[in-house]
């Protein structure tokens, strides 16, 4: 029997996180902070997340989600969300969880969350066993102009006419009133000057996963489809620092992303996988 | 007013439902309910629901919202919106649990969500009103007409339009795959056939609209629409309440109001219209005394 989930708020300043504990089935063999991606993907994942942290709690490795700051159930705007009150979320969940179960925790994390868990695992002074990333982004600025186009599409769809949408139907432009100070409100989220410039500095490869082990997982349509080169180059430079790496395509859809919720029982049991083979490491105070 | 936020879990057949309630420090007796729509969880589409929910709790009314089974953080099989009728029991029991000055329950519900709440209002004497936003009464056919007259026909004949969205990679061929869809799917029905009470079926098998209006007439509470203008869901729902001299009675009763959002889109994606609904649906829960 896997252990019923456990919802709760967590103290963290500012306020308080949304946290969802899934315990594991017993004896505990491993911990993940789940670290979620941004905006309305991570609404979409909800259901994946937590079906793989079922899966995972039943072989074992306990699972702790957290709503970042601005995010879901948790406190605050979103507009007043900063990369670094994130990064002392993680901070946050990783010593609770590190707490209840006694064994290091490593990270999980999905799409621009993969970015932010390792941005973490660079700064953390505690072992990270391991690291799951789930199609990470691999460069911020990329990602936010893929985040900035939805509002130019919104606002051509809405007026075609208006001058003013013409204007700001250039992603370009919008970017650059972003960093240049000026907030903007994109299907529904606020994004801060300041949270944007954080997005769009981040480079993957300069975020070389700091852990034991690396599990690497990216979402493919055919099973015969070929690695992003971009993808294999990355992968190839982290090896080449030292990492130990496991990089591996599942063929299913990009569940973060369809308009109705989709499910990888595939993706889930790779995952599972990954970590069984895992040894856990204890805690160190 | 003060109030914070609780994390919540209770049983339903046997699963586990997740959701957090909002809980003013002195509580009305009135607290409202929010039945998340489409393929959303308890948060919503830009944290719309965590929004509504602490903006109710400022303003007095205690509001829980959750996952039904198969959503979000809940246990179970991903499930319709025409399957969670003990889901809704549920978490109204565990309601006023929570909240043991509560006397009465209001159901807020957007798109499915509102149809769902339709379908269980009328079951349950604690729910005293319903919140109903671009309520979901989707059939093929009525998607298909609602398409064509008021998004297409619009958008067909401007060049300008389909050029630019080419070059911000809008998917094209998806996009006309659809309106060929619709068109064949419109092409396909007997023109007699337009009204869709008059789909051969029994009771239990009668279209969406029908149960949906079947639905609010037995419940025969004050319910709120809230409609936005630029939005095919709500544009259905009125074109069905042009088509249908039913549905017209029962929106002009004066237990029923409306408000209408002409800039809108389908989930409020904007900091204004959010605050709109919040205070629309705030000012409307002080309106009515409890029928019975």
């Amino acid at each position: 029997m896997i252990p019923r989930a456990e919802p709760f708020f967590l103290d963290a300043g500012p306020g308080q996180r949304f946290c969802l504990f899934q315990a594991p089935a017993g004896a505990c063999r491993g911990a993940l902070v789940y670290v979620h991606p941004f905006g309305d993907e991570m609404n979409k994942a909800r259901r994946m997340a937590a079906l793989t942290a079922r899966a995972l709690a039943a072989r074992g490795i306990g699972v702790l989600q957290v709503d970042l700051y601005g995010c879901g159930d948790s406190s605050g705007d979103f507009a007043d969300a900063r990369w670094e009150i994130w990064l002392a979320d993680l901070e946050a969940a990783r010593a609770w969880l590190a707490a209840r179960l006694g064994v290091a925790p490593g990270l999980w994390g999905l799409r621009l969350g993969g970015l932010l868990a390792l941005d973490f695992a660079q700064r953390c002074p505690h072992p990270v066993p391991d690291i799951v990333l789930w199609q990470p982004v691999q460069q911020g600025s990329a990602y936010l102009k893929q985040f900035l186009r939805l509002l130019s599409v919104n606002e051509m769809l809405a007026q075609p006419e208006n001058e003013q949408s013409k204007a700001a139907s250039n992603t370009g432009a919008l970017r650059a009133a972003l960093l240049g100070g000026q907030a903007l409100e994109v299907a529904g989220y606020e994004l801060a000057p300041e949270l944007g410039a954080a997005i769009d500095a981040l480079d993957g490869a300069k975020l070389a996963p700091r852990a034991a082990r690396v599990h690497w997982f990216e979402m493919a349509t055919a099973p015969d489809r070929p690695l992003p080169p971009a993808t294999t180059r990355l992968a190839a430079a982290w090896r080449e620092g030292g990492c130990d790496l496991r990089l591996q395509q599942i063929v299913g859809q990009q569940f973060w992303a369809t308009q109705e919720i989709s499910e990888s029982a595939e993706l889930a049991e790779a995952t599972c996988a990954a970590l069984e083979a895992a040894a856990p490491i204890e805690e160190t105070a | 007013m003060n109030a914070r936020d609780v994390a919540v879990r209770f049983a339903c057949e046997g699963e586990d439902l997740i959701g957090v309630l909002s809980l003013p420090e002195r509580p009305q007796r009135r607290g409202v309910l929010v039945v998340v729509g489409g393929p959303q969880y308890r948060a919503g589409s830009h944290r719309q629901f965590t929004l509504l929910a602490r903006g109710l709790a400022e303003q007095g009314y205690a509001t829980l919202r959750f996952d039904y089974r198969g959503m979000g953080d809940s246990g179970g099989a991903l499930r319709s919106f025409e399957q969670v009728d003990a889901d809704l029991r549920a978490a109204v029991d565990q309601f006023f649990t929570l909240v043991p000055t509560l006397e009465e329950v209001v159901i807020w519900g957007l798109c499915d969500g509102a149809s769902a709440a339709l379908f269980y209002a009328h079951q349950d004497p604690r729910v005293s009103g319903l919140v109903l936003l671009n309520p979901w009464v989707r059939t093929a056919e009525g998607l298909a007409k609602a398409t064509l007259k008021h998004y297409y026909r619009a958008r067909l004949l401007e060049p300008e339009l389909w050029k630019k969205l080419l070059s911000g990679r809008f998917a094209f061929r998806s996009a006309a795959a659809s309106l060929l869809a619709q068109l064949r799917t419109l092409l396909a029905r007997r023109p007699d056939a337009s009204d869709a009470g008059r789909e051969p079926a029994g009771a239990a098998a009668a279209p969406l609209p029908e149960r949906m209006r079947l639905g609010l007439q037995r419940f025969g509470g004050p319910a709120l629409f809230i409609f936005s203008g630029a939005d095919l869901t709500a544009k259905e729902f009125l074109d069905l309440v042009a088509d249908s001299r039913d549905w017209q009675a029962l929106l002009k009763d004066e237990r029923v109001a409306q408000h209408h959002l002409a800039p809108a889109d389908h989930t409020f994606s904007r900091r204004a219209w959010r605050d709109q609904v919040t205070q629309w649906t705030a000012d409307w829960l002080r309106t009515f005394a409890r029928a019975d």
